[in-house]
C-alpha cells in the first residue's frame, strides 16, 4: 500500500503516516523534529530522519523508526549536524549533507561510514539519488548544484588524478538552493533546481548546461516532476503551486511569467514540500500551516487533507509499504541492535574506520531479496562474511572437526528419530492388520480357513 | 581511281534536271504578269511590341539587356574584357533579380568556378567581388555544403597554378569560403594546410611585396581561428539554448566539430608552425636592416604570431582533451612526438627572439609596434610554458616582461588603447603563473597585479578583465588551477582586492551598470564561497560597512542622499539584495540604510518585496538578530510615505496612482513574515511597546492602520496585550476613528453614484476593521474608547490633537464623526453584542450630546447635532430592545 509520510520541525508532532488510497491514518511515529529534506524511507523498510539540532551542537543525530513501533529504535550521532538525508532506492546506502558542506555516505546494513567528502562551500540543503542510484545530486546554501558520481567517489585512482570530484557544478543561482529533482532518462536526464532567488533552473545532465531559467513571482521551496516530464510543479512561499512547462506548450503572455502555465490550489501559507505519486497520479504537498494536501494535478482540486501538526511541515514522502511484512535481518553480531532487541540495522558510524581494509566495502549488497523471501536469504554484508571466513581459517582444523562432530551428532539424532518413527509406523500397521483380520474372522467365521 | 569518273557523271545529270537560265548581271527581271501589288501605304505604323525584344519578355536581364544564359556563356569568352564585363553583368543582374540567383544557384556556381583560375587579374578580381558581395550573402540560410564542394576543387587547382598571382587569389577565395561556411576548413583541413605550407616556403615571392604575404596569411588566420580550442564557446552556447522552446528537441550539429579533423591534419599543422616561424625570422632580418618598422611588415609579423598562437592553443586543447578522455582519438605516440617536435622549434627558434627590440632608435609608433609583437610572443610562450620546459633565464625574461606590462612602465604610451588591449591578452595567464612560479616571483607578480588593479580606470573594459581574474583566484575550485589558499601573502592580496570592491561600486555609480553587475556578482560569489575560510568571511562581513553608502549616504532626518542603489537596473538591485543574505551577521546600521532607501518612493515595489523575502530567509538562517529585523519591518510600516499625502483615495482609480496599494501589500507581507519568525506571543510582546511608541508620534492614517493590522495579526482572542498598551491604544484609537470618519463623511454625503459609495464603504471598512478586532478581543478597550469619545464630546479633552489631519475640523463635525463611528460599530454584529454591555457609556454620550445641542449657537449646527442625537438615541433603543433576545 502506498503511504504518505510527513514530518515537521516541531518535535511533538512526530511522523504522520496516512494511507493514500483510503486516507486512513496509520501509526504515528513519535518524537521527530526533522530538518528540511531530512526524512527518507530506507528501501521502504524503515524510516530514517535527521534531527534538528540547536546551532551550538557539535554532533548531529539521525534516528530510525520501524513501521510497527512508534518509538525511536536506533539513534546515531554523526560527527556534524546533518541537514538533508537521502537513501538509494534499495536502501543500501544513506547519504547525508552536513552544515559545513560535507557529504557523508554510509552503508546501511553495517552502519559503516564509507566516504565523506567536502562538497560545497556552505551547508548542504538537499540531496537526491539519481534513478539508477549511480549519481548523487546535491544543492547547497551557496547556490550551487553539484552532481557526484559514486564511481568517481569510490575510485581512489581517479580521485587523486582529478582536479575536482564532481561531474558538474552548476552555479547559476544567486541564493540558497531549496530543492532539486532529477528526471528520468539515465544520463540524458534533466535536473531541475529551485532556489530562494525566485528562479527554477533546468539543467541538462549529459551536456552540463543550463537549458531553461524560469522566474517565479515568489520564492520556490519545493518542486515535483510530472512523470511524463511535460511540466513540473513548484510550491512557493506565497502558498501557490505553480505549474511550469518543460516540454508542454506555453504561451508567452501568461499571467505569472514565461513558461509558467498556471497555478494550483492556494494554501495561503508557504508550500514547503511536494511529492508526486506516480501510481495514483496525485500530487502531495506539505505546507507551513501543518496540513498535508493531496491534489489532483489535472483539475487542481484537493482530494484529501491530512492534519499533521500546528507547526510547519518540512517533509512529505510517498512510501510503498509491504503488507504483513516484518523486516527481518540477520543481526550483526557486534551491532548494538541485539541489545535493543530491534530488527533494524546498527547506528551509523561517526568516523571512517581507517584500519579496515578499504578494498572490501565497495561491494554493493542488495537487500531487496529479503522483502520477498524473508526467511530464505538472510542478508550478510561482505564484511560479516569475511569475518566468519577468517574465523574459520584461524581456528582451522579443531574448529572444523568440532563442527563436523556437531553435524554428525545432529545427523545421528535425526536418524534415530527416523528409526523410531519407522518403528512406530510398523507397529501401527501391524496392529491395523491384526485388527482387520480379527474383524473378518468375527463377521465371516466360516471363511477364516482361507486366510 | 574510279571515283572521278562517277563524279563527272553526276555533274552531267544535274545539268539535265535543272536547266540553267542565263541572265545578264545587273539587269532586273520584269515582274511576272500575274503579280499582286503588295505595297501597303499608311500614314503611321503602330507596333504592339519591338520585334528584337519580343523573345525576352518575362526574362530577367541586366542593364545591357542580356539574360543570365548569355552572360554565363560570355564568361568563357576568349577576350578577358568580355569575360570581365560578363561577370559585372551577372552581378548587376543578381542585384536586380535576386530570385534568379536562388533558382539557378548551382548552374551559376558550376560555370563561374571555372574562372577562379583565370589568367587575367581583373577577371579574377571581378569574380571575387561577385562572390563576396552577391552570391555568398544571399545564400546564407540555404544548404551551402554541396555548392562549396563544387568550388573547392577549382580552388585547390588554382592553388597549384604556375602563376603566383593566381595562387594568391585562390587563397583569397578560400578565405572567403571559410568565412561564409566555416565547416569547410575542417572538411579540407589537411589539404588547405598543405597548400599554405607550400606557399609560405617560397620566401622569395614575398621579399618584395609584403601585401601578397598578408593576403595569404589573412586566410590562414581565418582558418586557424576556427580550430576548436576556445573555452568561451560553452558560455555562448549556454545563452543560446536558454531561450529554447523545447527541452528535448532534435539538435542540428552546427559544426561538424572535429569529426573531420584527423591525425593527418594535426601533422600538417605541426609542419606549418616551423614554416611560419621561418617566415617571421625572414621578415625580421629584413626589418632589422631598415631604419624603421613599416606597417606592412609589422602587420605580417603580427598575423604570423597570431597564427602560431592559435595553433599552439589548439595543440594544448588537444592534449588536454586526450588527457581527460580515457580513450584518445589520437594515439599516445603521436602526442609525444607532437610535443617534442613543435615544442623545441618554438623554444629554440621563436622564444629566443624575445624580446624584440628596435635595432635603431625607435619612434613612439615603432616601440608600440614592437611592444605588440612582444606581447604576442609572451602569449605564445606562456600558453605553452609547461609544455616546452624552458630554461630559467628565459622564463625570467618573460616574467619580467609581464610585471613591467602590468605596471604600465613600458613607455609613456601606457595609456594608449593598444597597450590596454594587449593587457587583455596576458591577464588570463596570471592565475596560472601564480600557481607555478617560485615564491619571489609570486609576490612580485601579486604586487604588480594589485597595483595595476587599483590604478586601472574603473570605466574601462580592462577593469572587467581584472575582475574576472580576481574571481578566478579568490574563488577556489573553479578550474584546473590550484593555488595554495593558505599562503599568507596571497591572502593579504585577496583581502586587498575584496576591500576595493565596495568603493568601486560606489565609484561606478549608476552609469556603468554592466561593470556594477560584474562587481556585484563577484561579491555574491565571494559571499557564497567564503564561509570555509574564516579570514575571507571576515572580510566579506566587513564589506557591509562601506556598503551602507551604496544604499544610502547620510541618514539625517533632514538630508538623505541616496546611494547608487536606487537608480540601478532591477537585475543589479536583485544581485545586491542577494549579497545581503551571505553576511554572517547583518549589521543594524546597514539595515537602517536599506530601510531608508526603501522609504524613498522611487523604488519599484517588487524590489522591496524581494528584499523582505531575502532578509526573512537571512533571518531564518540566523544572520540577523530578531530585534533588528523587527525594527526594520516596523520602520518600513510606520514611515512608508503614502502619496498623495494623507488624503483618502476616494476614487477607484486612485490606488493605482498612489502607492496606497503598495503599503497594503507590504502590510500583509510583513504580517506573514512576523508570524513565522518566532512564537507569536513572544513577538507580540516585543513589538507591543514599539508600536505604542510609534502611535504616540501620530503617524499618518495609512501607517497607523498598517501598524494596527500588524498588532491584530499577532494578537489572539482574548487579547494578549498588556493593560498599559490598551490604555495607550484607547486614546489613540478614538482619535484615529474620528479622523477616518471625518474624512469619509463629506464624501458620503456628496456621492450619489452607487459604485462610489460601495467603494467608500470598503475603504472605511479596511481602516476600521483592525479596531473592531481589537474591541472584540478586549472589551475594556472598547469601554475606554467610548469614555474617550464622551469626554471629547463634552469638551473636556480638546480636539486640537486632531489637527494633524488635512481636514481641520470644528467641534460639531467631529461630534458627528463620533456618532458615525458608533453607527459603524453598531452595524457589526459582534461589536453590537459587546456594545450592549456598555449601554451606560453610550447613555453618557447621549447626555453629553443633549447638552451640546442645547448649548449650540447657530441654527444649522443645532439641527445637525439634533439629528445626530436622534440617531444615537435610536441606536440605544435598538440595543435595549435586542438585549433580552440576545440573552
Amino acid at each position: 500500500m502506498e503511504v504518505v509520510i510527513a514530518s515537521s520541525s516541531v518535535a511533538d508532532a512526530g511522523i504522520g503516516c496516512w494511507d493514500l488510497h483510503t486516507g486512513a491514518e496509520q501509526l504515528r511515529l513519535k518524537s521527530c523534529a526533522s530538518t528540511a529534506r531530512g526524512l527518507t524511507s530506507v528501501g521502504h523498510r524503515f524510516v530514517a530522519s535527521s534531527q534538528l539540532r540547536d546551532p551550538s551542537a557539535t554532533s548531529g543525530s539521525v534516528f530510525y523508526w520501524s513501521w510497527d513501533r512508534p518509538q525511536v529504535e536506533v539513534k546515531s550521532f554523526p560527527a556534524e549536524p546533518i541537514l538533508p538525508l537521502a537513501a538509494n532506492s534499495e536502501g543500501t546506502y544513506i547519504a547525508g549533507g552536513s552544515v559545513s558542506g560535507e557529504i557523508y555516505l554510509w552503508e546501511v546494513p553495517t552502519g559503516k561510514l564509507l566516504r565523506k567528502w567536502h562538497a560545497h562551500y556552505r551547508a548542504i540543503t538537499c540531496l537526491v539519488f539519481s534513478d539508477d542510484d549511480s549519481l548523487v545530486i546535491s544543492g547547497s546554501e551557496d547556490g550551487s548544484v553539484r552532481v557526484w558520481s559514486l564511481f568517481m567517489i569510490f575510485d581512489d585512482m581517479r580521485r587523486q588524478e582529478a582536479t575536482h570530484l564532481y561531474e558538474h557544478s552548476f552555479t547559476g543561482h544567486a541564493l540558497r538552493i531549496t530543492d532539486v529533482v532529477i528526471g528520468y532518462g539515465g544520463s540524458n536526464a534533466i535536473i531541475v533546481s529551485a532556489s530562494e532567488d525566485r528562479t527554477c533552473k533546468v539543467w541538462s545532465l549529459s551536456k552540463g548546461i543550463l537549458l531553461r531559467n524560469i522566474v517565479f513571482p515568489s520564492m520556490i521551496y519545493a518542486i515535483a516532476l510530472d512523470p511524463g516530464e511535460h511540466v513540473f510543479y513548484a510550491g512557493s512561499r506565497d502558498g501557490k503551486i505553480y505549474v511550469a512547462a518543460l516540454n508542454a506548450e506555453s504561451s508567452s503572455n501568461d499571467a505569472y511569467g514565461m513558461y509558467i502555465i498556471g497555478s494550483l490550489a492556494d494554501h495561503s501559507k508557504a508550500v514547503t514540500c511536494l511529492t508526486y505519486s506516480n501510481s495514483l497520479n496525485l500530487l502531495v504537498s506539505g505546507s507551513d500551516d501543518g496540513m498535508v494536501r493531496v491534489l489532483d494535478p489535472k483539475s487542481g482540486n484537493v482530494m484529501r487533507m491530512f492534519r499533521h501538526s500546528k507547526g510547519p511541515i518540512n517533509n512529505v514522502q510517498i512510501v510503498r509499504k509491504q503488507l504483513g511484512f516484518n523486516p527481518r535481518m540477520v543481526v550483526n553480531p557486534q551491532g548494538s541492535s541485539r541489545r535493543h532487541g530491534s530488527l533494524l540495522p546498527p547506528p551509523l558510524e561517526k568516523y571512517t574506520n581507517s584500519s579496515d581494509d578499504d578494498s572490501d566495502f565497495r561491494t554493493v549488497v542488495s537487500l531487496h531479496g529479503t522483502s520477498y523471501e524473508p526467511l530464505e536469504s538472510p542478508h550478510i554484508s561482505s564484511n560479516a562474511m569475511n569475518q566468519q571466513i577468517e574465523e574459520l581459517q584461524r581456528q582451522s582444523s579443531s574448529y572444523a572437526t568440532e563442527m563436523e562432530l556437531e553435524r554428525l551428532k545432529v545427523d545421528s539424532k535425526r536418524s534415530m528419530q527416523m528409526v523410531e518413527k519407522w518403528k512406530q509406523m510398523y507397529e501401527n500397521l501391524h496392529q491395523f492388520c491384526v485388527d482387520e483380520l480379527l474383524d473378518i474372522d468375527q463377521v465371516q467365521p466360516t471363511k477364516a480357513g482361507f486366510t | 581511281m574510279v571515283r572521278p569518273k562517277a563524279l563527272s557523271k553526276k555533274q552531267q545529270k544535274k545539268g539535265i534536271d535543272f536547266k540553267k537560265i542565263k541572265r545578264k548581271v545587273g539587269r532586273k527581271l520584269p515582274p511576272p504578269k500575274n503579280a499582286t501589288n503588295t505595297e501597303i501605304k499608311s500614314k503611321a505604323i503602330v507596333l504592339p511590341e519591338q520585334s528584337v525584344a519580343s523573345d525576352r519578355v518575362g526574362l530577367a536581364v541586366n542593364k545591357k539587356g542580356l539574360t543570365l544564359k548569355e552572360l554565363l556563356q560570355q564568361t568563357s569568352h576568349h577576350n578577358p574584357k568580355v569575360r570581365r564585363d560578363a561577370l559585372m553583368g551577372i552581378k548587376d543582374l543578381f542585384l536586380k533579380h535576386p530570385d534568379e540567383l536562388r533558382l539557378h544557384m548551382y548552374a551559376v556556381v558550376e560555370k563561374l568556378r571555372e574562372r577562379i583560375g583565370d589568367d587575367d587579374k581583373l577577371v579574377r578580381e571581378a569574380l571575387y567581388q561577385l562572390f563576396k558581395s552577391v552570391i555568398f550573402p544571399s545564400c546564407k540560410e540555404g544548404n551551402q555544403g554541396p555548392f562549396v564542394s563544387l568550388m573547392m576543387a577549382y580552388i585547390f587547382n588554382a592553388m597549384t597554378h604556375l602563376a603566383v598571382d593566381v595562387r594568391l587569389m585562390a587563397f583569397r577565395f578560400l578565405g572567403l569560403v571559410v568565412l561564409h561556411y566555416p565547416p569547410t576548413f575542417l572538411l579540407y583541413a589537411e589539404k588547405i594546410l598543405q597548400n599554405y605550407e607550400e606557399i609560405l616556403c617560397k620566401h622569395q615571392l614575398f621579399a618584395q611585396d609584403r601585401s601578397k604575404l598578408k593576403t595569404a596569411l589573412a586566410g590562414l588566420m581565418c582558418c586557424l581561428s576556427l580550430l576548436p580550442c576556445n573555452d568561451q564557446e560553452d558560455n555562448a552556447s549556454e545563452k543560446k539554448t536558454t531561450g529554447k522552446r523545447l527541452l528535448h528537441g532534435f539538435e542540428q550539429d552546427v559544426y561538424a566539430s572535429s569529426s573531420g579533423w584527423n591525425t593527418l591534419g594535426l601533422e600538417k599543422l605541426k609542419g606549418l608552425v616551423p614554416v611560419l616561424i621561418n617566415c617571421l625570422r625572414e621578415i625580421l632580418s629584413v626589418v632589422n636592416s631598415l631604419p624603421s618598422l613599416e606597417f606592412q611588415s609589422f602587420d605580417c609579423m603580427l598575423t604570423i604570431l597570431q597564427s602560431i598562437d592559435l595553433a599552439v592553443k589548439f595543440f594544448i586543447a588537444t592534449i588536454d582533451k586526450s588527457e581527460s578522455d580515457l580513450q584518445t582519438t589520437l594515439g599516445g605516440a603521436t602526442l609525444a612526438t607532437l610535443d617534442q617536435g613543435v615544442a623545441s622549434v618554438i623554444l629554440k627558434r621563436l622564444c629566443v627572439l624575445f624580446p624584440l627590440n628596435p635595432a635603431h632608435h625607435a619612434s613612439q609608433k615603432d616601440s608600440d609596434r614592437y611592444f605588440a609583437l612582444n606581447v604576442m610572443i609572451a602569449d605564445i610562450f606562456l600558453s605553452c610554458s609547461e609544455w616546452i620546459s624552458p630554461p630559467d633565464d628565459m622564463s625570467e625574461r618573460f616574467l619580467e616582461f609581464v610585471e613591467v606590462m602590468l605596471l604600465g612602465k613600458i613607455s609613456d604610451s601606457a595609456k594608449t588603447e593598444a597597450t590596454v588591449s594587449n593587457k587583455h591578452l596576458l591577464l588570463p595567464f596570471i592565475p596560472k603563473l601564480l600557481a607555478q612560479v617560485p615564491n619571489n616571483w609570486k609576490s612580485r607578480l601579486l604586487q604588480a597585479f594589485t597595483r595595476a588593479f587599483r590604478e586601472c580606470n574603473h570605466q574601462s573594459s580592462l577593469k572587467l578583465a581584472f575582475l574576472s581574474i580576481i574571481e578566478e583566484i579568490v574563488i577556489p575550485g573553479q578550474n584546473r588551477i590550484h593555488l595554495d589558499v593558505s599562503d599568507p601573502e596571497l591572502l593579504d592580496h585577496q583581502i586587498a582586492w575584496v576591500r576595493e570592491l565596495p568603493a568601486l561600486l560606489i565609484m561606478l555609480g549608476e552609469k556603468h551598470q554592466s561593470v556594477t553587475q560584474v562587481v556585484l556578482r563577484l561579491i555574491l560569489r565571494l559571499g557564497q564561497s567564503a564561509s570555509s575560510r574564516p579570514t575571507l568571511q571576515g572580510e566579506y562581513d566587513n564589506i557591509q560597512y562601506p556598503l551602507q553608502d551604496f544604499f544610502c549616504k547620510c541618514q539625517d532626518e533632514s538630508s538623505v542622499s541616496y546611494g547608487p542603489f536606487i537608480r540601478l537596473s532591477q537585475d543589479c538591485q536583485e544581485l545586491a539584495v542577494s549579497c545581503l543574505y551571505y553576511f554572517s551577521h547583518l549589521d543594524s546600521a546597514l539595515l537602517k540604510a536599506i530601510a531608508t532607501c526603501y522609504l524613498c518612493n522611487d523604488l519599484e515595489p517588487s524590489v522591496l518585496f524581494r528584499t523582505i523575502e531575502v532578509l526573512d530567509s537571512a533571518y531564518a538562517a540566523g544572520h540577523i538578530w530578531i530585534s533588528d529585523i523587527i525594527s526594520f519591518f516596523i520602520t518600513l510600516l510606520s514611515r512608508f510615505k503614502v502619496s498623495p499625502d494623507n488624503a483618502l483615495p476616494v476614487k477607484e482609480v486612485e490606488p493605482k496612482i498612489s502607492n496606497c496599494g503598495t503599503l497594503r501589500l507590504l502590510t500583509s507581507v510583513v504580517c506573514s513574515c512576523l508570524l513565522h519568525i518566532g512564537d507569536e506571543s513572544m513577538v507580540l510582546q516585543m513589538i507591543e511597546k514599539v508600536i505604542i511608541d510609534q502611535m504616540k508620534l501620530k503617524p499618518s492614517r495609512d501607517n497607523a492602520c498598517a501598524l494596527l493590522r500588524l498588532l491584530v495579526t499577532l494578537d489572539s482572542k482574548p487579547t494578549r496585550l498588556s493593560e498599559q498598551t490598551i490604555d495607550g491604544l484607547a486614546s489613540f484609537l478614538a482619535l484615529y476613528l474620528i479622523d477616518i470618519c471625518s474624512v469619509v463623511i463629506p464624501h458620503i454625503s456628496e456621492e450619489d453614484d452607487e459604485a462610489a459609495v460601495a467603494f467608500l464603504d470598503r475603504m472605511t471598512h479596511y481602516y476600521v476593521l483592525p479596531c473592531l478586532f481589537l474591541f472584540d478581543r478586549s472589551q475594556r478597550l472598547l469601554k475606554l474608547v467610548l469614555n474617550e469619545m464622551e469626554s471629547l464630546i463634552s469638551g473636556r479633552t480638546s480636539l486640537s490633537c486632531l489637527k494633524n489631519g488635512s481636514h481641520g475640523t470644528d467641534h460639531s463635525t467631529s461630534v458627528i464623526a463620533i456618532v458615525y463611528v458608533l453607527q459603524l460599530m453598531h452595524k457589526d454584529f459582534k461589536i453590537r453584542q459587546i456594545q450592549s454591555s456598555f449601554k451606560a457609556e453610550i447613555e453618557c454620550i447621549l447626555r453629553s450630546l443633549q447638552a451640546l445641542v442645547e448649548s449650540s449657537t447657530t441654527l444649522e449646527e443645532r439641527h445637525k447635532l439634533q439629528c445626530a442625537y436622534h440617531r444615537v438615541h435610536r441606536m440605544l433603543g435598538n440595543l435595549q430592545e435586542r438585549t433580552p433576545c440576545l440573552l
